[in-house]
């Protein structure tokens, strides 16, 4: 649709000015002077050397980004691949690291206000005693913030103008350097571990490449834009910061830089000396753009990454809110800003800089990784247009570059960043883990080859894989005979939803006799419930599934599920129905006016024949019931890679018709694998004659009420009966309005 | 005869202002309507919020707009300038009217928001029809200009 097509206004060369707007700001304006008084001449490699380890990540982050297309970027790549715990580190680290860069280039932006207008007196504001700098850095903070929160109207020209411009004064710079630079005045060279320490300092001016992927959704053909502007900007920046290091080195005499005072910027000086006062203003100029455009991305990005962390509940999705008004994300940009306002009071500008770098490096590491991952455990919808060249070498080294440069950053940035990794942990244990509904590429790998892979990693993975929400399985048993059948289906979709079985056992005791009254032979109860109880128990530990167990007295069975079902807070019931469950006669009649509400939640009822999943027939026409047997279905292909038929019954010459609606609904469902089986004729027959070959059959209700169904003698309860198989009915909960209640 | 309010074009910006634009039409006696949603476009820079948040956001609004008015069409449409992507959009559905409440607002808001209401009733090309937001008496003066 061409609409859609409206949303993708980012083109090749907006992409690219994204990546290189972010990236050149306060590093290569603020840090050539601590580089080259630590690093000598070597802080142009230390310069090289960061761009180098950030372009084996975006040739990662290239892969990733055209593969999922998706709002959050590197955040979203992790999530998806290692799973939420390490999701919620990449989140915290990503959101925490664009704050703390965005700090970093305030504090810039505050050096070159600070230049210009040589402000140089400390403001005293009673005993606390401020520097300019950080004052100005504050003001241009919380203006930054204002223009993020209410929305003012950005456009790409003007993002384009200043890129260009940016580029432009860099690139003049270097050419009147290169004019007068002589390796005479180059500094001595350094040794590794200040070299090292540089680059991992430097590395907070090569922020920004990943932000492109964070757009992806809106950049036009992304499977050729994305990686050219991702690398490309990565090889620009890295070629222009490296000349402006060689011009500073070696177009000034040696002692320049460290002889500067300490209020005055290396970089404009150096331009005053190649080109005069012009040669000053113009880098003037030029720090407050790139410091301002980068602070500017870094903020809008990092809403991104929380919308992407509340869409997976690791976040309170409140905090996405869109405001009424200005239609911006308010509350997320409010509190990133705080963030910010605090670490610029807080933080010297080592420290900001260094925090922006070891959380970013974390990322890289981890999205590395996560490339690494999702190329082996080669998920069927993982199918990206960009491919990184010399795999694993180059993921490999991503990962290894990007964690092993932490080690050379300053102690307390990396002590600093492990609390933040510790909690972001804890949050996830805490916090995110009954609320993240995504399970990570990762560990669905480990799980799924249990037996291959060794003990430890398969308990870890079970160890830390979100509870789904808690989604919890209620099974209600009323006698021996088919437990063990119900709770195997059970235990197999809680097992693959990463959920709870609970199983009550529901005794129901005639009107006439008061539930007190019942309580009062709770001995004898209790035993025929432990006795159930205890073999549900051993049944659903069989699969490792987690499990309670409840005894409920009731008057009526079903009305007991139904309650029991609401106050145990079920996702999913599953239960047996048929003569030999449930088994007094006489309980369907007296169901039908006990059921004709909706059910409080979804609901399977097997009409047991012995649990045999291995071949699953699934009549379908689509709708909300068979919405729920297709994942029911999915879920125990994935426990006992069973064989999936899909059935539709078409009438007499509309078998193209029908044979196109299965596989749209296959493949919206994710059963591509399944067979497909057109009948005709009489739906009852067909279905029977379908079910010969099949060793469950998965039937949803209709919009009618299954339950209801059951107990009329209609399609579905006939099919039951005849049948030889163990059928599987299901019936989604839905919200019923008050009309079809009653009719 | 034809009428007014035969195919309605509905923009909303909020799910309040869907609500309430929904509850004033619903007032009304109308044929069709369509319920559009504009995601402002910044024309090759990064948007305001992503694309994905937005749209989500406009489901809620037209499930807002969906409980008050049953059966509607809803459309979420693209466009770096807002009032005229309303335009576009009464144009390519062929609308009978433009149908919109006010939302308040004063005058800085106005100016830092800039002023799609006023846009819509000094430029358009379709008829706008403005229906008072009983929600909110203060409301009435707006509609006054």
């Amino acid at each position: 649709m061409s609409d859609e097509e409206l949303a993708k206004d980012i083109g090749p060369l907006a992409a690219l000015t994204i990546g290189v707007g972010t990236m050149i700001g306060a590093g290569i304006f603020v840090l050539p002077r601590a580089a080259i008084s630590q690093a000598g001449s070597f802080a142009i490699v230390a310069f090289t050397l960061g761009g180098a380890i950030a372009l084996l990540t975006a040739f990662s982050a290239s892969e990733l980004g055209t593969a999922m297309p998706k709002s959050g970027g590197a955040y979203y790549y992790v999530n998806h691949a290692l799973g939420p715990m390490f999701g919620s580190v990449a989140g915290w680290a990503n959101w925490l690291g664009l704050a703390f860069a965005s700090a970093f280039y305030m504090v810039g932006f505050g050096q070159y206000i600070q230049q210009i207008f040589g402000l140089t007196a400390t403001v005293g504001v009673g005993p606390v005693a401020l520097d300019p700098v950080k004052l100005i850095a504050l003001a241009g903070a919380l203006l930054f913030i204002t223009v993020n929160y209410v929305g003012a109207k950005e456009t790409g020209r003007l993002q384009n103008v200043i890129v260009i411009i940016l580029v432009a004064i860099l690139t003049v710079f270097t050419i009147y350097g290169g004019l007068r630079a002589d390796p005479a005045n180059l500094p001595p060279t350094a040794g590794f571990s200040d070299t090292m320490a540089v680059t991992g300092i430097i590395f907070v001016s090569y922020l920004g490449f990943v932000q492109i992927t964070s757009v992806a959704e809106e950049i036009q053909d992304p499977g050729v834009n994305l990686p050219r502007a991702v690398i490309g900007s990565v090889l620009l920046v890295t070629v222009i910061y490296a000349l402006v290091l060689l011009t500073m080195a070696a177009a000034v005499e040696p002692g320049f830089i460290e002889a500067l005072p300490t209020e005055q910027i290396a970089v404009v000086e150096v331009a005053r000396i190649l080109l005069g006062p012009i040669g000053a203003i113009a880098m003037l100029l030029g720090g407050l753009l790139a410091t301002a455009s980068s602070a500017n991305a870094s903020i809008l990005a990092s809403s991104r990454i929380n919308f992407a962390m509340g869409r997976d509940g690791i976040v309170s999705e409140s905090l996405n809110e869109i405001h009424p008004r200005f239609a911006t994300p308010y509350r997320s940009i409010a509190v990133t800003g705080g963030l910010i306002l605090v670490f610029i009071a807080a933080g010297t500008v080592e420290t900001l800089a260094s925090m922006g770098s070891v959380l970013h490096l974390i990322i890289y590491g981890l999205l590395n990784i996560g490339l690494i991952v999702m190329r082996e455990a080669e998920p069927a919808e993982y199918d990206p247009d960009y491919t990184v060249p010399l795999y694993p070498v180059v993921p490999i080294l991503g990962a290894l570059t990007s964690l092993g440069l932490i080690v050379f950053l300053a102690p307390v940035a990396i002590g600093l960043s492990a609390v933040l990794v510790a909690g972001a942990v804890l949050w996830y244990f805490v916090y995110a883990r009954s609320r993240a509904t995504k399970q990570g590429i990762l560990s669905q790998y480990i799980l799924s080859r249990s037996e291959a892979m060794p003990d430890a990693a398969v308990s870890a993975a079970t160890g830390v894989q979100p509870d789904g929400g808690n989604y919890r399985v209620m099974v209600p048993l009323a006698n021996p005979e088919n437990e063990s059948d119900l709770i195997t289906l059970a235990s197999a979709i809680a097992k693959q939803r990463g959920g709870t079985v609970v199983a009550t056992h529901i005794v129901t005791v005639p009107d006439q006799t008061a539930l007190a009254g019942a309580a009062e032979r709770s001995d004898e109860i209790d035993e025929t419930s432990q006795h159930l109880l205890d073999r549900a128990r051993e049944d659903a530990e069989t699969f490792g599934v987690d499990i309670e167990t409840h005894t409920i007295i009731s008057h009526k069975s079903f009305e007991g599920i139904f309650d029991a079902a609401k106050s145990h807070t079920a996702d999913l019931v599953v239960m047996g129905w048929g003569p030999d469950s449930h088994g007094s006669p006489g309980r369907a009649e007296s169901a039908i006016d006990e059921l004709t509400e909706s059910v409080p939640c979804d609901f399977l009822v097997m009409r047991d024949r012995g649990f045999d999943p291995s071949r699953i027939l699934l009549p379908t026409a689509g709708g909300p019931d068979s919405d729920l047997t297709a994942s029911v279905a999915k879920l125990l292909q994935a426990e006992y890679g069973s064989e999936v038929t899909l059935l539709n019954v078409a009438d007499d010459g509309e078998r193209d018709d029908a044979e196109q609606f299965l596989e749209t609904w296959a493949e919206g469902h994710g059963l591509e694998d399944s067979t497909l089986r057109i009948e005709t004729g009489d739906v009852e027959t067909a279905i029977e004659r379908a079910a010969e070959d099949a060793t469950l059959l998965l039937i949803g209700a209709t919009e009618e009420g299954l339950l209801r169904r059951l107990v009329g003698g209609s399609l579905v309860l006939d099919v039951v009966d005849d049948v030889e198989c163990t059928v599987v009915l299901g019936e989604k909960h839905r919200h019923r309005g008050l009309l079809d209640r009653l009719f | 005869m034809s009428n007014l309010l035969d195919t309605v074009l509905l923009p909303v910006a909020s799910e309040d202002d869907a609500r309430s634009s929904a509850r004033a039409l619903a007032e009304q006696d109308y044929g069709t309507v369509t319920v559009v949603h504009i995601i402002e476009k910044a024309d090759g820079a990064p948007d305001k919020a992503s694309v994905e948040q937005r749209e989500q956001a406009a489901e809620e609004m037209f499930e807002a707009a969906r409980a008050e008015l049953g059966d509607i069409e809803t459309d979420v449409v693209y466009g770096a300038d807002v009032a005229e992507a309303i335009f576009d959009a009464a144009t390519d559905r062929d609308a009978s009217a433009i149908v919109v409440t006010p939302r308040g607002g004063n005058r800085f808001i106005r100016l830092i928001t800039g002023d799609v209401a006023l846009r819509l009733v000094t430029e358009t090309e379709h008829p706008v029809v403005v229906l008072p937001d009983r929600t909110d008496e203060t409301a009435d003066t707006e509609t006054d200009e």
